[in-house]
């Protein structure tokens, strides 16, 4: 795996362990919304950043070479 | 008044997609991807195309309004997938400009050098998206008679939706959909917008007030748990659906891909999709507002039209009516695209292009036709085969997979055979012995059949060709 591969992991991760997170999977609202649906939601947000950051990644090797 | 107003919007929808092409075209490659020139903002909605359909609509909601949060396993998965085709972009882009692919037969064909494997591929691809395709038909009839209270009406909508995405296919084809896709979601939003504040609003005070009387009054829709919607079934359900359209199993995602001016369009709206998919969270928050006033057992596909008609005066539910509509023609068009090119590239094989473009033609009209007439009269015979449209299609991963490799590292005999033990395990747990997985997505076990088996079939090869090698030194 390349540098530029690491950036989205992370939220691909929150996302997949999503309902086995004993702090998100359970009653309670977060923004009187569900914990699931605002965790969810950020964590899809958080990939545009990272597959920016992944983007600016590849350029650079691009230009190295 | 409503069903003037949605047979007027269904009457628009197929003006727009004429309006996508000026000239007519004789040319299968030009037709299937518009001559590959699609700048960003048409990559856009094409993509989006794919995604938003009538599940999002109607399914999005039924799915909360039955399953509370496990709803959510569909929020992810296209942002997952969309992770795999931001890398592999380059790469598929690249190879189907230089070799000219326009199905994902062409390309298995192509890196395999099997044409069988090119036609499997497409008669699988054909088999399993079909439903889909009456899936489509099928709600756009769902959504009229839900409004208007009368089948007739229904049938009406059926037939005269597929009679003019037909039309303007035959006549624009990608590009067709492409200058409807425009529209869809452009109403699709302002629908949801709407919505999402009337809804709430009317039947609990707003958003917030919805999520505290369901806190109150049904605190397990809040939570993933034990049961047929379990843990498992979400994990592997996402898993399976991102692994099919990031590792691109289902046919009509191909003409859509190879159609961009180049990859970078295609990694931009990558990048910036996943903020667009949290549309998905509005549909679904109506039906957690249906969890408070529908009564439990109702028809759950049934539950957002059923809410706009109590909350919203006549023309506004019209308007949501044309948007709910909108998102059964136009992924309908797109469906008929990749099969059609399918049949004539993959399965019937002609020298002549102008037949190859006939064979098209007449695919469009036939496949239309067929899923139309069983929608009518029949509706429950392909929906079992719908079943397989994800866990059958996703078989191809693999397959697929190895081949975006700049080296081909096995040949077609172990493909073909992970694939058809992949297919063998979906069929029969989906059909035979259903229970033995329990909530495990049956396609993700097949998946794992399928890997092994192609695994123990390489091991197999080089056995064989070490061998026969030894024997000719």
């Amino acid at each position: 795996m390349r540098s530029y591969h690491w950036p989205p992991l992370l939220p691909v991760l929150a996302l997949v362990l999503m309902p086995f997170l004993p702090f998100v999977n359970t009653t309670g609202l977060w923004l009187g919304l569900p914990r699931m649906m605002v965790w969810g939601g950020f964590w899809c947000l958080m990939f545009t950043p990272a597959l920016l950051l992944s983007e600016r990644l590849m350029r650079g090797r691009e230009e190295e070479r | 008044m409503i069903l003037t107003f949605t047979l007027a919007g269904i009457v628009l929808i197929g003006v727009l997609g004429f309006v996508g092409r000026r000239k007519p075209v004789a040319d299968l490659a030009e037709w299937t991807v518009g001559g590959r020139r699609f700048g960003a903002l048409t990559m856009w909605f094409l993509q989006a195309g794919e995604v938003f359909t009538t599940f999002t609509f109607l399914g999005m909601a039924g799915l909360a309004f039955s399953g509370g949060v496990a709803a959510m396993y569909a929020l992810p998965y296209v942002p997952i997938a969309y992770v795999v085709l931001f890398f592999l972009a380059k790469r598929l882009w690249t190879l189907g400009k230089e070799r000219g692919y326009l199905t994902q037969g062409d390309f298995l064909e192509d890196r395999y050098s099997s044409r069988a494997l090119g036609t499997l591929s497409a008669v699988l691809g054909v088999v399993f998206v079909l439903p889909y395709l009456q899936l489509q038909i099928t709600g756009l009839g769902l959504i009229v008679r839900l409004v208007t209270g009368d089948s007739a009406s229904g049938t009406l909508s059926m037939i005269t939706g597929s009679v003019l995405v037909v039309a303007f296919v035959l006549w624009a084809g990608l590009r067709g959909v492409a200058a409807t896709s425009y529209f869809k979601d452009g109403i699709m939003l302002v629908a949801l917008v709407v919505l999402i504040v009337a809804v709430p609003t009317h039947f609990a005070g707003g958003i917030p007030a919805v999520f505290h009387k369901i806190e109150q009054l049904h605190p397990e829709k809040l939570i993933v748990h034990s049961g047929a919607n379990d843990h498992v079934w979400f994990v592997t359900s996402m898993l399976v659906s991102a692994i099919g359209v990031g590792l691109m199993t289902l046919p009509h995602s191909w003409p859509a891909l190879m159609s961009a001016r180049d990859p970078k369009v295609l990694r931009r709206n990558y990048a910036w999709m996943p903020v667009y998919e949290l549309c998905l969270l509005l549909p679904m928050i109506v039906g957690f507002a249906a969890i408070l006033v529908v009564p439990k057992g109702s028809d759950p596909n049934g539950v957002l039209l059923t809410l706009s008609k109590d909350a919203l005066p006549g023309w506004v539910t019209g308007i949501i009516v044309v948007a709910a509509t909108a998102t059964a023609m136009v992924p309908a068009a797109g469906i008929l695209i990749g099969i059609s090119s399918l049949v004539a590239r993959n399965i019937v094989r002609v020298r002549s292009g102008r037949k190859q473009f006939w064979i098209n033609h007449g695919t469009v009209v036939l496949a239309s036709t067929l899923a139309l007439v069983l929608g009518i009269f029949r509706p429950d015979l392909l929906a079992n085969l719908l079943l397989l449209t994800y866990s059958g299609s996703v078989q191809l991963a693999p397959a697929n997979l190895l081949g975006f490799l700049r080296r081909v590292p096995v040949g077609k005999g172990p493909v073909f055979a992970g694939l058809i033990a992949g297919e063998l395990v979906v069929v029969w747990l989906t059909f035979v012995d259903t229970h033995l997985v329990g909530t495990v997505n049956v396609g993700l076990v097949g998946l794992a059949v399928n890997v092994v088996v192609l695994g123990l079939a390489v091991v197999v090869e080089r056995f064989v060709v070490t061998a026969s090698a030894k024997e000719a030194a």
